[in-house]
């Protein structure tokens, strides 16, 4: 499964322009994505399994970068429907990030410092990502943006992560899960662990647990199991501290990081890589106990990406599973966009995530209700995601 | 007329609705225009309405599904929330419309009025009334309704 550029990409960008020209605080980021070459076509995906195994998602997903700088304001709503979503792959967009690109990585933390880092002169050379508007100050009128895809090296399957009794040792505790790397790499188990910049993870309580770390081969539907002896011993925490994060949301629990160094020149060579940046997937979970009892439950609560110094939060979209468009089949209730039920859905709805029109429909939606067709929630954005089987 | 520009959505709908009719729902489309639909909805079982027969239109207007389709009970019927012109007081042909609900969607909505009254939001102050203040009476009305009006006859 690959993904094609949006062909109409450039009729929204007029008409972004069009629309930007009274619309300022916002025309630094419309500037950047004219600015920037779509890349180039990347090359197949190369991580399906070999037997068939409808659960195994492909490394991959679909992001889309907000530009809030705090990882913290994100008021995301809680998924309705997470559980039916699971037979899905996981594509995902992501949100927000803080982009700190090496060249332009000071002050990360100032809504400002975007803007400047975004201008259309003094802009550093452009990641490979793309940026969107913030959901912050939400603009007066719904945008409508293309996805760009990045790849992603190595997923931690977060349905499958479980915190066990580790047998031999008595009120230790280990870590399994089912993990896709695409490269050799290591994963990482830290507990009570705060986000530092540039995502980097500190446990708060080093001498409860001290950050262990395994490696790994590549590999698509690894199993992941902590071997006995390395577990923690969970009673030097409190229930309750560990079945929430901190405050602020930069202390979790349980934090996995899954890292991969070593990169495959060959597919890569369409941009510049730092090759000392680590490709990393971090999971961050809660433990949760019902009723104050029995084995811990882990509750993954937001997975990040850090890709070449860029940070993305990644969030599930809602029916994306359905709308491959190369095994388009025009009578396929689950594929079509609900509104004309006759292409393909290509478009999700921000901040609802409600992957359910295509682009056509989610245009002319616009000009009637403010509202996803699925939850009626109000559209902040809307975001094209095409995609197409085959070498793309 | 009407049929020559008839959008892809409402040929697919239209024929789905002939090939995978809901259970209790009939709708077919009148031969000289195919936004206009003859509609049947069954009476569910264990409502006042059970073994009725209800007759109603629904038309797709030029902005469908953009807009909500306009659907009346062309069947008398006993319901607080159906005038006695057959217009239907239901959210979802109003301001809870969406483009991504569907005839069929609307049609079982209606089915489920049937089943469950609210007299809380009527459309027939009267009827809803008699419902609050004497449901098994008002229930027998719409027993009796049904047969004298909805008996398929």
């Amino acid at each position: 499964m690959g993904i094609s550029w949006s062909s109409n990409s450039t009729n929204t960008n007029t008409h972004r322009r069009r629309r930007n020209s009274y619309l300022n605080p916002h025309q630094h980021l419309h500037q950047h994505q004219h600015q920037h070459p779509y890349p180039p076509h990347l090359p197949p995906p190369y991580y399906y399994p070999p037997h068939s195994h409808s659960h195994l998602p492909p490394p991959q997903g679909y992001y889309y970068t907000s530009s809030n700088p705090s990882t913290t304001s994100y008021m995301a709503p809680p998924p309705p429907q997470q559980q039916q979503q699971t037979p899905h792959p996981p594509f995902y967009f992501s949100s927000p990030s803080f982009s700190s690109s090496s060249s332009s990585s000071s002050n990360i933390n100032n809504n400002n410092t975007y803007n400047s880092n975004y201008a259309p002169n003094s802009m550093p050379p452009p990641p490979p990502f793309y940026a969107a508007p913030p959901p912050i100050t939400p603009p007066p009128y719904v945008d409508h943006l293309t996805a760009k895809k990045i790849r992603n090296d190595v997923n931690l399957h977060k349905h499958t992560l479980r915190l066990q009794l580790d047998h031999l040792n008595p009120d230790h505790h280990l870590v399994s899960f089912v993990f896709d790397a695409l490269f050799d790499g290591s994963i990482t188990i830290s507990y009570m662990a705060k986000e530092e910049e540039k995502c980097r993870f500190v446990p708060l309580y080093p001498d409860a647990f001290e950050p262990i770390t395994f490696p790994f081969q590549k590999g698509v539907g690894q199993k992941f199991c902590q071997p006995s002896g390395t577990g923690i011993d969970l009673g030097f925490f409190e229930l309750d501290d560990l079945s929430k994060p901190s405050p602020d949301e930069d202390v979790f629990p349980l934090v996995i990081c899954a890292e991969t160094r070593v990169r495959d020149d060959e597919t890569h060579d369409d941009y510049v890589l730092d090759s000392s940046s680590p490709h990393m997937q971090i999971t961050q979970a809660v433990l949760e106990k019902s009723n104050g009892s029995g084995p811990f439950q882990v509750k993954v609560v937001r997975q990040i990406l850090w890709i070449d110094n860029v940070r993305y939060e990644l969030r599930e979209l809602y029916g994306i599973g359905g709308s491959a468009a190369a095994d388009f089949d025009d009578n396929d209730p689950g594929k079509e966009c609900v509104i004309c039920m006759t292409e393909p859905k290509d478009t999700a709805v921000l901040p609802c995530r409600h992957m359910c029109m295509c682009s056509e429909c989610a245009k002319a939606l616009r000009h009637q209700s403010n509202k996803c067709p699925i939850c009626r929630q109000p559209i902040e954005e809307l975001i094209e995601i095409k995609i197409s089987n085959g070498d793309q | 007329m009407a049929n020559s520009n008839l959008p892809r959505r409402i040929i697919k709908e239209t024929q789905r609705l002939l090939s995978e009719p809901a259970p209790g729902i009939s709708a077919s489309p009148s031969e000289d225009n195919m936004r206009y639909f003859n509609v049947m909805i069954l009476g569910p079982t264990q409502s006042p309405y059970e073994g009725g027969v209800f007759k109603l239109e629904l038309f797709l207007p030029e902005e469908y599904p953009m807009a909500a389709p306009k659907v009346r009970f062309l069947t008398k019927i006993y319901h607080p929330n159906i005038d006695k012109l057959g217009r239907i007081c239901l959210d979802i042909l109003k301001d809870k419309w969406s483009p991504a609900l569907q005839i069929r969607t609307v049609l079982l909505s209606i089915q489920a009025l049937l089943s469950a009254p609210n007299p809380d939001d009527p459309l027939s102050e009267n009827i809803a009334k008699h419902w609050k203040s004497n449901e098994a009476e008002a229930v027998e009305t719409a027993k009796e309704w049904t047969r004298l009006y909805a008996s398929g006859a």
